[in-house]
């Protein structure tokens, strides 16, 4: 049943919320066992929310059941964002949009694994991986995982609020076969999210279908004043799709039977070549976002909240022994990376240098959309590896899984993962890209060309 | 000391209502991180939110130091750890500062900036506790060129910069012990910088220690050193090689700030006159000598004062009684102008008394005295009192014929030709009329009552 159809009948009383929800927590915990897609399964609070519903059902989210990626933060609940560092770490205030969901009557399920701070395109940069839905020694992308295993594999309505980076939504949602939209930046507030790199990071949704996703960004969207970078103007109301394009270099990917797939499902395409983004956004992504990390991971010292050590010796020591014990490789790594490029005397060669290219690389999008209304890529080049395959890559390896889905994050444009069928056992996304704040055509487009087998 | 040359870095807390980044006050309960929320101990997922008000005092002062006002502006990220700083990143500005190419005091102004404060470490005995509450407090950064000569002109700097941050309002005279400052000195070798001296005499102190000590033994290196205020003097930090890397990067919670000129001209106009204008204003209004002006002007409460006392009161002695006489009070009653409930009222109804010659010298002194203790109308004292000079009337000759009665020997010797004995008897009248005789009247009515 799709979330419209459930909230529906909820609001006319034919079904009850407390037993969906007991359902789907009866339902997580079965899955979790098998596919860890939750790091925390907030039983309590879901069951006090599904019990005021019950009394008085209202919102427009009445009695929905929702999964949040481990990232964002909830009040009282662990939000570590997959991370052993923020252990046991209760916060001790809502993000700005479960505040919103919960006062829409959703019912806040869990926390879904991901990997550590996002950092990852498979989940398993973290101690609890999840696995693929289609296959128990595959990954399911990442760093969203866990909302994408969840998304695909439950059987009540539901919707999994996630994040993306540098494609952390779209990457999951398509090895997990599932719909999701990453909107523009700024469109829905950050406050409350543990940031990986802020100006880039963008929550979202994953879904079964594309149409499901609309009633869940109209909820979260909109301006906030405590997260300065949240826009003040709305999402545009015309979502009439006129021209599409599909992006040259996107399908020069090895894997042929991808492109066919995808190519065989649209038709009237124009093809559009955007030679500076294939060429430089992955490096000037990954110098971003690592610079940014870098900083956001500091606060992590073992002091004020967070897994801790016994305080011995002088500060400096403490807290490179916390950060040693309580960090990933992954973290490290990107954590000397980032401090690396910001340093003075390389920091015009890298970080400064890569802020410019941004700019460049946005305007390369922004004059391509005077033209056409979306852009076509597949959202991932490769099918969902098996662990032993990942296990093999080299880091450099693993950051260019990232190249199709990096471009669109950078310049902060709105971009869809839609399903469209499988190859062999696996599913396949098409990633859709529309101009700035232009979600509605985004969605319109991908419900039309949705495989809904 | 011919070589010197000195520039200083000046760390002033501004004096918003809240915090720089989030909406805790920035005053009250002292209790140890009361006053703090998830912003501004960094708790994650927490963002800065700009305090307009914290930006407009600093326009505010970029203005007054004659400094260019930069069209946009953003924050940045200054990285280092330290157990008080929570983000272990300090926002603060780095590139493009609010304001630049300034003058004040014919001294450069290099640039201003805004930041936030840290916490701030307690130690007791073996531990340290932290306490969050100055954290996130709006600081404003002013940079000078190397223009200073001596110790003594940073000094006499730092004094006027206090009067005219007071003037602006953005500043309380309670944080001049709290008032940070780093210095750049250089006699005749290299550079030596000194971080973190606190408190305005610690500043002078340690230029003063610094210029001696490098005449001695001048820096071959560049190099940073400590300020030690128990032992008054300093040590060696680091030299140039191991100098601290702060990898700065664009704060990217905060947008870009557009700063119009419609708003730098509004601040501008919110500007009350300054102290420099005041003075020569004062010399040329109210005829005042400038040692006068000058001092009236470096407190804006006491220009105010006497702009106000000098409506009704002749303005040499309005200044007259303020400059020498209420300082004076003041200062011995360890108290300031600013923490000062006094009600120009007040003192413009004691000042109108002695202008007609109704009370002496003596009263106004007295009841500034008591006036500065708590508010009261100055004419109900005197007259309750019976402070009211005794006229040329027949109860002071009355007094003195009971004076020459109970004094008849002096009053004799006075008839035989001792010109002392005289002053005498005066002495005699004025003790019993608490002073409010005037001494020359008495000297005239004894003379004549005893001839
Ligand atoms: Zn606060």
């Amino acid at each position: 049943m799709i979330i419209q159809h459930y909230l529906k009948d909820v609001k006319k009383g034919n079904i009850s919320i407390k037993k969906t929800v007991k359902s789907i927590l009866r339902e997580a915990k079965t899955l979790n066992r098998k596919y860890n897609c939750f790091n925390v399964i907030s039983e309590d609070l879901a069951l006090e929310l599904s019990e005021a519903q019950e009394r008085n059902s209202k919102g427009r989210l009445a009695g929905l059941p929702i999964s949040i990626k481990d990232c964002i933060c909830v009040k009282n609940v662990e939000s570590r964002a997959g991370s052993l560092i923020l252990k046991d770490y209760k916060p001790p205030f809502n993000a700005t949009i479960i505040q919103k969901l919960i006062d829409e009557g959703a019912i806040i399920i869990g926390k879904t694994s991901q990997d550590e701070f996002g950092f990852g395109g498979f989940s398993t940069n973290t101690d609890n991986i999840p696995k693929n839905p289609f296959d128990l020694d595959t990954s399911c992308g990442g760093s969203s995982g866990g909302s994408a295993c969840f998304t695909q594999l439950t059987k009540n309505p539901h919707a999994s609020i996630s994040e993306s980076t540098g494609g952390s939504i779209a990457n999951p949602s398509s090895f997990c076969g599932v719909a999701s939209l990453t909107p523009t930046y700024g469109l829905v507030s950050r406050y409350g999210l543990i940031d990986y790199a802020n100006s880039l990071d963008k929550i979202g949704v994953m879904t079964k279908t594309t149409q499901e996703i609309n009633p869940i960004l109209d909820i979260i969207a909109g301006k906030d004043e405590k997260d300065s970078t949240s826009l003040s103007i709305k999402r545009n109301s015309d979502n009439k799709v006129k021209k599409i394009a599909i992006i040259k270099e996107a399908f020069e990917i090895e894997n042929k039977e991808i492109k066919d797939l995808i190519l065989s499902n649209i038709k009237d395409y124009d093809v559009i070549s955007l030679p500076l983004n294939k060429k430089y956004s992955i490096p000037t992504y990954y110098i971003i976002a690592m610079s940014e990390a870098s900083t956001n991971l500091a606060k992590y010292c073992g002091l004020r909240y967070g897994a801790t050590l016994p305080l011995k010796g002088n500060f400096d020591t403490f807290f490179s022994k916390v950060r040693s014990e309580y960090f990933q490789k992954e973290s490290k790594r990107r954590i000397i990376l980032g401090t690396f490029a910001r340093m003075s005397g390389f920091r015009d060669a890298y970080y400064l240098k890569a802020m410019k290219v941004r700019t460049l690389l946005i305007n390369e999008y922004k004059k391509a959309f005077k033209k056409y209304d979306i852009l076509i890529s597949p959202t991932m080049p490769i099918l969902p590896p098996k662990f032993s395959e990942i296990n093999k890559l080299t880091p450099l390896q693993n950051y260019q899984m990232d190249a199709l889905t990096v471009g669109p994050n950078l310049a902060g444009l709105p971009h869809t993962s839609v399903p469209t069928g499988f190859i062999g056992k696996f599913p396949v996304g098409t990633m859709l890209i529309s101009n700035h704040l232009d979600e509605e055509k985004l969605l319109n487009f991908g419900e039309q060309i949705e495989n809904r087998d | 000391m011919g070589n010197l040359r000195c520039g200083i870095e000046i760390h002033v807390q501004l004096l918003t209502k809240s915090k720089i980044f989030c909406s805790c006050p920035t005053s009250g309960s002292e209790e140890p991180n009361s006053r703090t929320c998830e912003i501004c101990t960094g708790f994650p997922g927490s963002k800065p939110v700009l305090n307009k008000e914290a930006l407009h005092q600093a326009i505010k002062v970029a203005l007054a130091l004659n400094c260019k006002i930069a069209k946009t502006t953003f924050f940045s990220r200054k990285s280092y750890f330290y157990p008080d700083l929570p983000k272990s990143f300090q926002i603060t500005q780095y590139e493009v500062p609010i304001g630049s190419k300034g003058k004040f005091e014919n001294i450069g102004i290099t640039r201003l900036h805004l930041e936030e404060d840290p916490g701030a470490l307690i130690h007791k005995g073996a531990t340290c506790l932290i306490d969050y509450n100055r954290s996130g407090i709006p600081l404003i950064e002013i940079v000078t060129e190397p223009d200073f000569k001596s110790p003594n002109e940073v000094r006499l700097f730092l004094r006027k910069l206090i009067t005219i941050l007071s003037y602006l309002n953005v500043y309380s005279k309670k944080n001049e012990a709290t008032m940070k400052a780093d210095a750049n000195i250089s006699t005749t070798g290299e550079r030596v910088e000194i971080k973190n001296v606190t408190g305005l005499k610690e500043i002078e102190k340690a230029l003063e220690y610094e210029a001696v000590r490098q005449e001695k033994e001048p820096a071959k290196v560049k190099e940073t050193r400590r300020w030690d205020s128990e032992k008054g003097s300093t040590s060696l930090m680091r030299t140039k090689e191991s100098e601290e890397d702060y990898g700065f990067i664009t704060e990217p919670d905060l947008p870009k700030i557009e700063i119009s000129r419609e708003l730098v001209s509004l601040i501008k106009s919110e500007i009350p006159e300054l102290s420099l204008d005041k003075t020569s204003r004062f010399q040329k209004d109210y005829k005042l000598k400038k040692e006068d002006a000058e001092i009236l002007s470096s407190e804006k409460k006491l220009a105010d004062i006497f702009e106000e006392v000098a409506k009704k009161i002749n303005p040499d002695l309005a200044a007259k009684w303020l400059v020498r006489d209420l300082i004076k009070i003041l200062h011995y009653n360890k108290t300031t102008i600013d923490e000062l409930n006094l009600d120009t009222k007040h003192v413009t109804e004691l000042l109108d008394l002695f202008q007609q010659n109704k009370i002496t010298d003596n009263t106004v002194k007295e009841v500034l005295i008591q006036l500065i203790k708590k508010p009261f109308s100055p004419r109900e004292y005197i007259e309750k009192n019976k402070l009211l000079i005794v006229s040329e009337s027949k109860d002071l000759e009355k007094i003195c014929k009971d004076v020459i009665k109970e004094n008849s020997t002096a009053a004799e010797d006075y008839k035989k030709g001792n010109e002392k004995s005289i002053h005498f008897l005066t002495g005699q009248v004025m003790r019993k009329t608490k002073g409010t005789a005037d001494p020359k009247i008495v000297e005239k009515i004894l003379k004549k009552l005893i001839k």
